[in-house]
């Protein structure tokens, strides 16, 4: 861009409170909206509809990432959407929970292992760790738990930095369930784990029932909370801790919302005044509560 | 620096530009001022365009990468973006210039934005005779640009009051060939001033009565669900403003092709809808009170500017014929009051 710069005019020259062309921070210098490319180098079904995939970032790319941030992801021809990040920083490689939803994420999982998608990110915030009480309880519906898998592996990973850590988790039947070959190593690392299906069947012996009712379960004390579903189990779930002396400000909540940039500009993720993808995903509950 | 443009020297200025620059400038097209590459035309430099220049800095349509599929594996190719000069800006449409560059400016920043907003060169006109629907003055944006313009004109009638408001201003007057400006002097500048306070004293007259505060009131009190049944859905009012600057991004072309990204608009159905059908916006009203609210709350909490200028086209060109500062449907006979009384 210097051979414009010699001749165009400089905002940043004339208008102190813009914030400065020259620290673009985009992950690559290249521009904003240029996906890196990442490989698939693992694919596994986690249910029917819902496959895990394992991506492989180029050498030398600095892709640092929190629990609770997504990414933009791009099957070229088709599009890009957003999807949270399962995996977690503590561990190696980048994975990505895709259900079967639509066009984009159809393509995603036409992919086979060593072909290419395009990954712009992190993006959003991610969960606030440094502010989050050393006691959480960890809250997910449906597909909304793959985000809150990466909270879980990360305290299990530095469990020594938590205190008591609760999960709950509902799905619609027994075969919805993700990641339950990981359950016994969180319950190995101390993590109360209690998993419900909508409906039950008879390879069931499990919780039959809604996610708020596994609440009452716990014996946790008035902590943080990770929540990721429905609405309708989030405010189920917010009211039952709040009723726990949760305060709302502690009660963290994962939104999902249509994006389109990622970056904050256009506009299709907004939340009142929040952008989905920059203040949040994850927002307070007492932030979101009047759109829940 | 200030200097003196004659009529007669407009044309031979705008050529002078030409050799070395592509001149956006407004010109008749069908009986309408549009913003066109400049080749050589008469420009409609009277009134205000019914679509913004805004659409240079941020198109209809544009090409943010090409994608080239060789063995499996992707080369990207971003577009070159050209030196640009748009000449007869009017100052609202400069504020939304003020108001974008905070948008897509701040962090983290948009590179296809910043990239053209660089390499543009803006050439306002100050507005002395004012369109039926102006209320710039109003919102402080106008008549005369206050800022971020890199030279500033004004029509005397005889000619042109050029003012500079950066060094490359400077240079537009002073690196062009000798004997088109000429040195102004204060009669210039008082005839300057007698125009501006009567496009300031018009628009009073007519919108004095318009706040942002009073228009805020209305949008908690407004019927929102009625508003709804009245508006057309046709997102007119969204995209003719030079404020709005939602977005949509989709790929064209399979294994090669272009990422491109479109103008788009909160008020349509689809636009927040998720790909489980869930809606956040689902119903026209709460899409109308988001689009206000955005306006007026959230980008002055956002930019510390409001995101409106006061260039009047969308009661221009709303088929609704809603009042869009009082927030209410004109029957067809307060409708015809006020355009007689324009």
């Amino acid at each position: 861009m210097s051979d414009h710069d010699s001749n165009g005019s400089n905002i940043s020259k004339r208008n102190n409170s813009y914030s400065g062309c020259s620290k673009y921070s985009g992950q690559s210098s290249q521009g904003s909206y240029l996906p890196l490319q990442a490989e698939i180098v693992d694919i596994d079904v986690e249910s029917p509809n819902t496959y895990l995939i394992s991506l492989a970032l180029p050498s030398g790319v600095d892709f640092s990432y929190k629990p609770g941030q997504f990414v933009m992801v791009s099957v070229f021809g088709l599009g890009e959407c957003p999807i949270s990040i399962t995996s977690t920083p503590t561990r190696g490689s980048l994975q990505l929970c895709i259900r079967l939803a639509g066009r984009i994420t159809n393509g995603i999982t036409d992919s086979r292992i060593g072909d290419v998608l395009g990954i712009r990110g992190p993006c959003g915030n991610g969960f606030p760790l440094d502010r989050m009480k050393k006691d959480i309880l960890i809250a997910g519906g449906g597909s909304g738990f793959a985000t809150l898998r990466s909270l879980i592996n990360y305290i299990v990973d530095r469990r020594d930095s938590f205190g008591k850590v609760a999960v709950a988790y509902g799905a619609r039947t027994r075969q919805d369930l993700y990641f339950m070959q990981e359950y016994k190593g969180w319950q190995q690392a101390g993590i109360d784990v209690s998993v419900t299906v909508d409906i039950g069947d008879e390879g069931w012996k499990g919780n039959v029932g809604m996610v708020p009712a596994l609440i009452d379960k716990f014996n946790l004390p008035a902590g943080s909370a990770a929540i990721c579903g429905p609405s309708v189990m989030i405010n189920a779930v917010a009211s039952k801790l709040m009723a726990r002396d949760f305060d709302h400000s502690d009660i963290y909540v994962s939104m999902e919302r249509h994006m389109k940039c990622g970056v904050g500009k256009c506009e299709h993720c907004c939340i009142g005044p929040y952008h989905a993808c920059q203040d949040g995903p994850v927002f307070t509950y007492d932030m979101v509560k009047e759109v829940l | 620096m200030k200097a003196f443009l004659p009529n007669e020297s407009l044309i031979p200025w705008l050529k002078d530009l030409s050799s070395s620059l592509e001149v956006i400038a407004p010109v008749d097209v069908e009986g309408e001022a549009v913003y066109q590459t400049w080749k050589g035309q008469p420009p409609a430099l009277v009134g205000n365009t019914l679509s913004s220049p805004i659409e240079v800095l941020m198109p209809r349509t544009e090409v943010l990468f090409r994608y080239v599929q060789d063995s499996g594996r992707y080369t990207f190719d971003e577009p070159k973006v050209p030196t640009r000069i748009v000449v007869g800006m009017k100052p609202c449409d400069l504020k939304a210039v003020a108001i974008l560059d905070r948008i897509f400016g701040s962090e983290p920043t948009d590179h296809p934005y910043l990239a053209k907003r660089r390499s543009t060169l803006l050439v306002s006109l100050n507005c002395t005779d004012p369109g039926p629907w102006c209320f710039c003055a109003i919102m402080d944006s106008g008549p005369d640009a206050q800022e971020g313009f890199d030279l500033a004109l004004t029509d005397i009638g005889s000619g042109y009051l050029a003012e500079a408001g950066s060094a490359a201003g400077v240079l537009l007057i002073k690196g062009c060939s000798s004997g088109l400006f000429l040195e102004a002097d204060g009669s210039h500048e008082a005839s300057r001033d007698i125009l501006l306070e009567n496009a300031r004293s018009v628009m009073a007259e007519k919108y004095g009565d318009r706040s942002v505060g009073h228009l805020r009131r209305a949008i908690r009190s407004a019927d929102w669900e009625y508003l709804g049944r009245q508006c057309l859905r046709c997102g007119g009012c969204s995209f003719i403003c030079p404020v709005c600057h939602c977005f949509s991004i989709a790929d064209l072309g399979v294994p090669d092709g272009e990422r491109v990204r479109c103008r788009d608009t909160c008020l349509l159905s689809g636009f927040s809808r998720m790909t489980n059908g869930a809606n956040p916006l689902g119903s026209i009203g709460e899409r109308m009170r988001n689009w206000y609210l955005d306006k007026f709350e959230h980008l002055p909490e956002r930019t510390g500017l409001i995101g409106c200028v006061g260039c009047g086209r969308c009661d221009e060109i709303c088929l609704a014929q809603i009042d869009r500062w009082r927030l209410e449907v004109l029957d067809e006979r307060s409708r015809q009051q006020r355009q007689q009384h324009k």
